[in-house]
């Protein structure tokens, strides 16, 4: 963890912003509007210090978690989380027409899947083209759950006792919403992550 | 010799990294140029009035005002800034955005292709 240093979080937030930007490009082109992704923080954090706040998994409703595993210099486990009233309302936008909430519950892990699928390869396209190395990844799955279980699923793998939070801010057609997408990582994936950077970073040094 | 005359750029970024590499990069090309950074939109306002560039680059996502609406509030008071949008987001609205400031959007990450299509625009928007 103290290998992390602003430069690292920097470059980190940096690329995940580029990621957000080609997602949100997909986006538009879905939903026929402009699309805002931003990404305002990433944090790093043991995942034994995860509570419900980190993950502004404080509502008392069920979240709809879309997973995926990458893999390549690096092994993560990516979970995409919005609350379920938000995954509803984003799927309404996504589908552009006045359906039902039953309706829309039909397409909802589908529909979910894909804006995972976008907003997680997006991000990960992007680093692998930065840092210039090659992911792998998983079909996505789609999952709702409570706070409690998320927190109890991020927590019980003890080969991954690291977490990478990204705070996500997604605005369709005017319509805000927040979430998160979180990384876990072991510590071998961690330390790499860290090389690659420090690859990345240096090279910018010696070019000045 | 217009190419090799001494031009001063002000990069406009949050991210630090972003503004190293946009550094280094035109550096690389452009040795002689002056270069001054600003880490958001009303910082660049306050600078370009006190210190008025040749050219600039504006990042759109930072804290505080969009970089387009600092662009446009440059180019305002001093139209013959050349600004060049430099932005993950690369969405048909800002492409359009740039435009109407009579500006361009070019897409990140900062490369060598990327400058070079910035150093395009400002040598030919001379």
């Amino acid at each position: 963890m103290r290998q992390f240093s602003e430069l690292h979080l920097d470059a980190l937030t940096e690329i995940f912003s580029i990621g957000a930007g080609r997602a949100a490009l997909s986006l538009s082109e879905i939903v026929g509007d402009e699309v805002r992704i931003s990404v305002p923080s990433v944090q790093i954090i043991n995942a034994e210090d995860i509570n419900p706040v980190t993950l502004s998994l404080t509502d008392t409703g069920r979240f709809g978690a879309v997973s995926q595993h990458f893999s390549g210099p690096f092994n993560a486990e990516a979970l995409l989380l919005f609350t379920e009233d938000q995954a509803l309302k984003i799927i309404s936008d996504m589908m552009g027409s006045q359906m039902s909430n039953e309706e829309l519950a039909e397409f909802e892990h589908e529909a979910m899947c894909e804006l995972g699928n976008i907003i997680l390869n997006a991000c990960l396209s992007s680093m692998a083209d930065i840092l210039n190395f090659v992911l792998e990844s998983s079909l996505p799955d789609y999952t709702v759950a409570s706070a409690e279980e998320i927190l109890h699923r991020l927590k019980k793998d003890s080969s991954q006792p690291y977490v990478l939070v990204l705070h996500i801010d997604l605005a369709i057609e005017k319509r805000h919403t927040a979430g998160n997408l979180v990384f876990l990582l072991s510590t071998s994936s961690l330390t790499n992550l860290v090389t690659h950077l420090d690859q990345f970073l240096g090279n910018i040094h010696e070019q000045n | 010799m217009p190419d090799s005359s001494i031009k001063k750029l002000l990069i406009v970024d949050d991210s630090k990294v972003s503004r190293i590499l946009i550094r280094t990069h035109i550096l690389a090309q452009r040795p002689e140029w002056l270069i001054t950074e600003a880490t958001c939109g009303e910082d660049a306002i306050a600078l370009v009035n006190t210190d008025p560039p040749d050219y600039c680059t504006m990042d759109i996502n930072m804290p505080g005002i969009q970089g387009t609406d600092a662009a446009a509030q440059i180019l305002l008071n001093h139209p013959s800034i050349k600004i060049v949008i430099f932005s993950a987001n690369i969405q048909e609205t800002h492409q359009a955005r740039a435009h109407s400031l009579g500006s361009i959007l070019v897409a990140k990450p900062v490369t060598e292709k990327s400058i070079a299509l910035t150093l395009d625009y400002f040598k030919n928007a001379q």
